[in-house]
């Protein structure tokens, strides 16, 4: 067996056990952080079959970005995490079956001589300064010109979305905006007056009552 | 290609183990004597008044999904800075294009005032 | 190699070659830390008129030593009600990535431990994973000046990155590589003819200053440092860490600012280039020692800024972060390309 296959079933090993203590974790910031495991591991499967760039592009947008927030949301939120789990081993057997179904029908198209999966050949393995990027690159902004620019319109409907649902004013803060605590000068908190060094004439108080 | 990444591989198991050691190392070494009240989470001497785990503030999330969305758009960036001497101009403008879009966004955010903190 | 190779066989000869080049990058690394941290107390004392530490071993040369053997000696504390496994894990996952991206970082043209193609990529993806440790620390903790610190440092840390991202695009585009090797190389073949004068420094300056600031931010270093702000929430994300398990959180930290020291000296300040032309001999060979001073430096205004500057108020961090680096970088990051597709481009 050689060397990456050996990693290829380590992963895999990982992966799976990861994988189910996703959904069987008893807390969920426990299964939050099992799913980063997961993503990890399957970033090492796209490494073995070469495609440097996406495994790692997984690791920055999926662990380091997407499971940030997963983990904000299961963090601060008090989900009652015993309520949703009520009747999940109840519903367990159905769900096993449903899996082992999807399971077979895979194997079944994969299995098939239609698929031809032992006319695929193994990837070559690539020189050592191969650049994945550079191959990459030169494909999405020429070729796939049209799909690029419309993953920018996703990402816009994304962010207007996100604040459409989130956004909301507080009446209650006491709130100043820091650009405008920036721009204050010295002469718009304190302003210096020219005084004349003259004494007042003493008043001579005619009828004699206490002063306040 | 592979073969670059076996060292990597290595490298991540001992910045692993240079966590471990210390810890395993600090724990055989040092006395153990916990009592209740050293081991109560600090709060200037009171006792604890709810729990820690409380709800927080919704512009954590928010700055967490604008987080992703600006991740996605430097790894869209990464590629296309790497070959933008090739591409030329017609990649330049591509971008142009991916870019003002996501422009377009950024300022919805700012006038929406998803920028600040209050 | 060859001997360790005849002696194990080639493959297990293979594995312990890479490790001992590995403890060859990881220990020297550790004693930096080790003296980073006397360093910080020294030039923070001369700066505020006082002498540091002066007392273990001649100028205070063995405090890192003594520090680190006190904090050995400590107990380590498990809170009551905290999630005692992840707990634990908080500084493991912290300091790993602090050294992982390490793999891949060269020291000269020559001498980096893993060439690969994609290495500044690498060094962000295994860098954004930093941010775990903090969180899970804070979280595990179950106190609430923890949770608060690590929740302010995590959105903190994640609006940085998004700047930094934008600075290492401009860098992408003019060096066309992703490889720190590549990036470096490319500095010196500029018009300046490897000097300081072809340096990505001079053109891609307000990029350099933005990685800059936006690195004291990602280390959570003053004055960014409110998610430790003792004033406030006592110590942030790590209150509860004690003995060995702190101290490994502490070497992550420093471990971190001498990365993004040397990432800095690699992407804008010409890594191992002399900063003199090569036709002055001696002065202008490239070679380690410049890249240590390089890094040296960076360290030093690390320093210098956390002795200098008061500590700034959240909001106004996240202003810094959201309404002026991203802008700033974003428009850069377009006048460069039109700079580059001009008959004026630097980069042909």
């Amino acid at each position: 067996m050689s060397f990456p296959l050996i990693v290829f079933y380590v992963l895999s090993a990982i992966l799976l056990f990861s994988a189910f203590k996703v959904v069987t974790a008893k807390n969920p910031v426990h299964a939050a952080l099992w799913l980063v495991l997961a993503f990890f591991t399957s970033s090492g499967h796209w490494l073995l079959l070469q495609a440097e760039f996406l495994a790692i592009a997984l690791v920055l947008v999926y662990v380091g970005a997407v499971m940030v927030l997963f983990l904000f949301v299961v963090m601060m939120l008090d989900i009652n995490i015993e309520k949703m789990r009520a009747g999940f081993w109840q519903h367990f057997p159905l769900a096993a079956t449903v899996g082992l179904i999807m399971v077979a029908e895979m194997v079944l198209i994969l299995a098939s001589p239609q698929a031809h999966l032992a006319g695929y050949e193994a990837a070559a393995p690539l020189a050592a300064d191969a650049s994945n990027v550079k191959v990459l690159g030169l494909q999405i902004y020429t070729t796939y010109l049209m799909p690029f620019e419309l993953a920018a319109v996703l990402l816009l409907l994304a962010i207007v979305a996100a604040i459409a649902l989130t956004q909301r004013e507080r009446k209650d803060g006491k709130y100043v905006d820091p650009a405008m605590q920036v721009e204050v000068k010295a002469a718009d908190r304190l302003s210096i007056v020219k005084m004349a060094a003259v004494r007042d004439e003493p008043v001579i108080n005619e009828t004699n009552e206490p002063q306040a | 290609m592979l073969q670059n990444y076996f060292p990597i591989l290595l490298f991540v198991i001992v910045g692993l183990m240079v966590g471990v050691g210390p810890i395993v190392l600090g724990k055989l070494v040092s006395p153990n004597r916990p009592d209740p009240e050293k081991l109560s989470p600090y709060e200037c001497g009171f006792e604890a008044f709810e729990d820690t785990r409380m709800r927080f503030d919704v512009r954590y999330y928010l700055v967490a999904i604008l987080f992703i969305l600006f991740d996605l758009e430097i790894a869209f960036l990464f590629p296309w800075a790497v070959v933008l001497k090739e591409i030329g101009m017609f990649g330049f403008g591509a971008m142009l294009v991916f870019l003002a879009i996501l422009t377009i966004g950024f300022i919805y955010e700012w006038k929406k005032g998803a920028l600040e903190w209050e | 190699m060859e001997f360790i190779q005849g002696l194990l066989g080639e493959q297990a000869g293979l594995v312990v070659w890479t490790l001992l080049k590995i403890v060859a990058i990881v220990a020297p690394m550790m004693l930096a830390v080790a003296y980073l941290t006397l360093a910080e107390r020294k030039v923070i004392g001369y700066m505020q008129l006082r002498i540091g530490p002066n007392r273990v071993g001649p100028y205070g040369l063995l405090q890192p030593i003594a520090d680190g053997v006190k904090l050995l000696l400590k107990e380590i504390i498990l809170p009551a009600k905290s999630n005692k496994a992840l707990f634990i894990i908080g500084p493991i996952l912290s300091i790993a990535p602090a050294l992982a991206a390490w793999a891949v970082v060269p020291f000269t043209d020559t001498l980096v431990l893993a060439n690969i193609d994609a290495s500044l990529l690498y060094i962000m993806a295994v860098t954004s994973m930093g941010v775990y440790g903090v969180i899970i620390a804070g979280w595990a903790a179950n106190s609430k000046y923890s949770f608060l610190g690590a929740m302010r440092s995590a959105a903190q840390i994640v609006s940085y990155e998004i700047a930094m991202g934008f600075a290492l695009v401009t860098v992408l585009m003019v060096s066309g590589s992703l490889n720190l090797v590549e990036i470096v190389n490319q500095q010196g073949r500029g018009m300046g003819g490897g000097s300081i004068l072809s340096w990505n420094l001079i053109p891609l300056f307000p990029m350099f200053i933005v990685y800059l600031i936006a690195g004291v931010a990602e280390t959570n270093r003053a004055p960014f440092d409110v998610a430790e702000g003792e004033s406030e929430i006592v110590a942030g994300f790590h209150v509860e860490y004690s003995g060995m398990a702190f101290a490994v959180f502490f070497l992550a930290e420093y471990a971190n600012m001498i990365l993004i020291a040397a990432l800095t000296s690699l992407m804008f300040l010409g890594g191992w280039l002399s900063p003199f032309p090569a036709s002055w001999g001696l002065l202008g060979a490239s070679g380690f020692i410049w890249l240590a001073l390089k890094i040296s430096l960076v360290l030093f205004c690390f320093l210098w800024f956390r002795a200098t500057f008061p500590r700034y108020r959240y909001d106004q961090i996240m202003r810094l972060g959201w309404k002026v680096f991203i802008p700033v970088t974003l428009v850069w990051v377009v006048v460069v390309g039109a700079w580059m597709m001009s008959p004026l481009s630097l980069w042909q």
